[in-house]
């Protein structure tokens, strides 16, 4: 799905846990997340812990969203 | 008798040479040059028509070109169409490609040509149509025509489909399972293969990597302003799913209001959940905004890092989903993307 | 460490009297191994049926399956799971061949359950078609997920373990028609002949991707999920040591059975001494994080490495994001200068067109591959149905649905389904069985 909008033109940034598959499906503008049931937000830790990882980690895409690159990028968390 | 229909250049169309590469099309009744050839090598069936178009005319031209050609095959019986051969000619490979990919989704018939290893048409095209490995030039007509044949008897009458490799046409990304014939195990080709690449010798995988597929990046945003939309693969949906999106192998997507909303109530509350069979659902069903974080971006919007979000948020599944399902309901979220001017998208996955 | 495994070839199954088994028929007492399933106060309703190939039989939901076998030293089959944990793989085991025991949904299936056609076109896509099964179909009082996707199957599977360790006491005091023996030297006090021989490490992947217990495959009674890579000789797999996981979807699934087969352990069992020096298995996992994923092909690498493998088989269970731990393992271990074969699933779509695996990488250049989970089957309607037919569509397996806009819904009024093979019961038999291979079309 990724592609298919960044081929219309819509700048688009993927936040997924495997980087390998979304490198591999050809995503451009990637950021991390945690994990795959719960990739913002780690229920094990308090509420504020999680706020602050959601609130960084949506941060960081948004700023990639934003950024000029050349190649598939993993933007740093 | 089956009928078939042949296209081929100004030149194998017995037109005239490079100075005729711009005539326009045309279709001739019954058969014109390497046409016999392929007449003759046919079982059940018989060559009624030929269209012929020249190579530039074709390049130039397309949308033009393609019309005229459908509009002779309109009123036309034929169960069965062929393209050249092409050998290694680049504009005449791109012509027979073109002409078939039209004929094909049209007509819907088997569409059948052949080409050279290194003509640009391949690539191109092998995923759309049946180009068989082909020679580099035109001494090599009676091998490939008759490869073009054979093969295009075989569709008519219906018999087995050998697999790309074993009857000569160029992969076509087209990967199915089949019962081996020697029944051999799993484990003994493993072991074959180890022992081959222990001891360097050749050995062929049962599963080439394939290239990478990549898309040239969108430009940056400016953020000031911006209209961000929200997408997830991860499955978030209102509680009652309305639209009964699959827990795998999903084939429908929905587009969800989230105007006024800081944040997605949870399945407890009787608001949001996760429908992804993929993965534990625990977390998410308990914090949605774990999968789409919502609640996040309202304080970008609030703080004014960006403009606005998207007063919807659109979901799919994405375990099992097959990737021109995926595409598709890309394609539609895509519409509505425009429709409503969103300037960026933030795609989660899980 | 030798283990010896008795085999009774079983070419019948019938209730009787008195549990035996004699001249290839096994006679079971119904009540005595019932009361065996019924140990467990959650197994509210239970019953033995019995199939053979050629019966015109359809069975589903079908949770797990199992050979009968037992431990002569009188210790539990499945250490750690129906009884105390010991070490096994060492000593006298006899084995009922030519059957199994599966553990069958009396109604309620889940998203890892799976199907059986024991004749007509559907038998030959599960190598259980070929099998006398002793079908246990009960149901549990387990109400707090009787409506889940995701189900733990707890009581269901350990009682179709204990019958199954049931079953295999029935031979143990007899002598075997014939006898296997797996024997493997501890690593450096092997022959110089076989020291020079090519070494080879057997990578297995075992589904663990659930971090809540009671899903994942286990190694001897503990998750998968709560382990880093560790070595173990293969005789323990073959032993019992290992049981499936309630979880994985049904084509790409590694039952007990399949464990205690291990059709890629024999192979290179076959080998060793002969084209290669079978130095053992190192059993890692499919967790779910990107940071364990890496951390587990680490430590596969380092160990293989320091084992002095040359050349290693690598297998996992499942597709999809387990795509990216195979592809992570396959390149570290080459990184290392270890040369290695991959054996896989893949999930092309139905028409053949997506991505075959989720990640790829250019070193992945030696794989064998066993089928298409995607693969659209249909399927007759079959005589008798075994457990509950309408499960298929309506319990959220993996590879049947209510209702597609095109296909319609899995289960037709006639009893006609159509379903996608990753609902096939083991359907890709990915430790090896599998005669199936994937072409370009």
């Amino acid at each position: 799905m990724v592609k298919e909008i960044e081929k219309a033109g819509i700048t688009v940034v993927q936040m997924a846990n495997l980087i390998p598959i979304a490198i591999t499906v050809g995503a451009n503008r990637m950021v991390p997340t945690i994990s795959i049931p719960y990739p913002l937000g780690d229920p094990l830790t308090p509420k504020a812990e999680q706020w602050k990882l959601r609130y960084h980690r949506v941060g960081v895409a948004l700023d990639a969203l934003a950024t000029d690159i050349d190649d598939q990028t993993v933007f740093e968390v | 008798m089956k009928k078939g229909i042949l296209y081929l250049n100004q030149f194998f169309g017995q037109i005239g040479g490079e100075d005729k590469a711009d005539f326009a099309p045309i279709i001739k009744e019954g058969l014109v040059g390497a046409g016999m050839l392929l007449n003759n090598l046919l079982d059940d069936a018989e060559i009624t028509h030929t269209l012929i178009c020249g190579d530039n005319f074709m390049g130039s031209n397309e949308e033009e070109a393609v019309e005229k050609l459908l509009g002779y095959l309109e009123d036309k019986e034929f169960d069965i169409f062929f393209a050249g051969p092409a050998f290694q000619a680049g504009r005449y490979g791109n012509a027979c490609g073109v002409i078939c990919k039209a004929v094909k989704e049209k007509f819907n018939v088997p569409v059948i040509t052949s080409m050279h290893k290194e003509n640009p048409g391949v690539d191109m095209f092998k995923k759309d149509i049946y180009i068989f490995k082909g020679g580099d030039s035109a001494a090599k007509m009676r091998n490939d025509m008759t490869k073009v044949a054979e093969f295009g008897n075989k569709l008519l009458k219906g018999e087995e489909n050998k697999g790309a490799d074993a009857e000569g046409y160029y992969t076509r990304g087209i990967r199915l399972e089949v019962f081996r014939e020697d029944e051999k195990l799993a484990s003994e080709r493993v072991m074959d293969m180890l022992l081959k690449k222990i001891n360097d010798e050749p050995f062929v995988s049962e599963l080439p990597i394939p290239a990478l597929d990549r898309v040239p990046i969108a430009p940056a945003i400016k953020l000031d302003g911006a209209k961000i939309a929200l997408i997830t693969s991860g499955g978030i949906v209102p509680v009652d799913n309305p639209d009964k999106i699959q827990s795998s192998s999903a084939t429908r997507w929905g587009r969800y209001s989230i105007k006024g909303l800081e944040r997605l109530g949870n399945r407890s509350d009787n608001a949001f959940k996760t429908i992804h069979a993929g993965y534990d659902p625990a977390a998410a069903d308990a914090d949605p905004n774990i999968v789409l974080p919502l609640d996040a971006l309202r304080a970008y919007e609030k703080e004014g890092k960006i403009g606005s979000i998207h007063d919807y948020y659109y979901a799919t599944v994405g375990t099992g989903t097959a990737e021109g399902e995926a595409k598709r309901m890309a394609l539609e979220i895509i519409e509505y993307l425009k429709q409503d001017k969103v300037d960026a998208v933030i795609l989660t996955s899980c | 460490m030798n283990l010896e495994i008795g085999n009774f070839k079983v070419q019948n199954v019938k209730f009787g009297k008195t549990s035996s088994f004699e001249a290839g028929t096994l006679i079971i007492n119904k009540e005595e191994a019932l009361a065996v399933v019924l140990e467990d106060e959650h197994i509210t309703e239970a019953d033995l049926v019995l199939t053979k190939p050629g019966d015109n039989v359809r069975i589903v939901p079908v949770k797990e399956a199992i050979e009968p076998r037992f431990r002569l030293n009188g210790g539990p089959t499945f250490p750690g799971v129906t009884g105390k944990i010991e070490r096994v793989g060492e000593g006298k085991t006899v084995a009922l061949k030519n059957c199994s025991v599966l553990a069958v949904g009396k109604h309620w299936g889940s998203f890892g359950d799976g199907l059986i056609d024991m004749s007509g076109e559907g038998a030959k896509y599960t190598i259980f078609s070929k099998l006398n099964n002793i079908c246990l179909v009960a149901d549990t009082d387990e109400a707090f997920e009787r409506h889940e996707v995701q189900k733990k199957n707890h009581a269901l599977r350990w009682a179709a373990h204990r019958l199954a360790e049931y079953l295999g006491s029935i031979v143990k005091d007899m002598t075997p028609e014939e006898t296997e023996i797996y024997a493997l030297d501890p690593i450096t006090k092997r022959s110089e002949k076989t020291k020079e021989l090519p070494s080879v490490v057997f990578v297995m992947q075992p589904q663990s991707q659930i971090e809540e217990l009671g899903f994942n495959v286990l190694n001897y009674g503990w998750d998968t999920n709560k382990m880093l890579p560790t070595f173990m000789h293969p005789n323990e797999i073959l032993d019992g040591a290992m049981i499936g996981a309630s979880y994985m979807c049904a084509s790409s699934k590694w039952s007990t059975y399949d464990f205690q087969n291990c059709p890629m352990i024999k192979t290179l069992f076959g080998e060793h001494g002969k084209s290669i020096n079978f130095l053992g298995v190192i059993m890692s996992n499919l967790n779910v994080s990107l940071e364990q994923k890496e951390r587990a092909a680490m430590f596969v690498q380092q160990m293989a490495t320091s084992l002095g493998a040359d050349a290693a088989v690598l297998t996992e269970e499942g597709y999809g994001n387990t795509d990216a731990d195979f592809i992570e393992c396959f390149k570290l271990l080459e990184e290392a200068g270890i040369k290695t074969v991959g054996m896989v699933n893949e999930c092309t779509g139905s028409d053949g067109t997506s991505q075959p695996l989720a990640a790829l990488d250019v070193s992945a250049d030696a794989i064998v591959s066993c089928g298409n989970v995607s693969t659209l089957l249909e399927l007759p309607a079959m005589g008798t149905v075994i457990g509950e037919l309408d499960s298929l569509m309506r319990d959220g397996l993996s590879g049947g649905w209510e209702d597609d806009d095109e296909l319609g819904p899995s289960v037709r009024e006639d009893g006609s389904i159509i379903m996608a093979n990753d609902s096939m019961f083991c359907g890709d038999s990915v430790l090896g069985q599998s005669i199936k291979t994937m072409k370009e079309f």
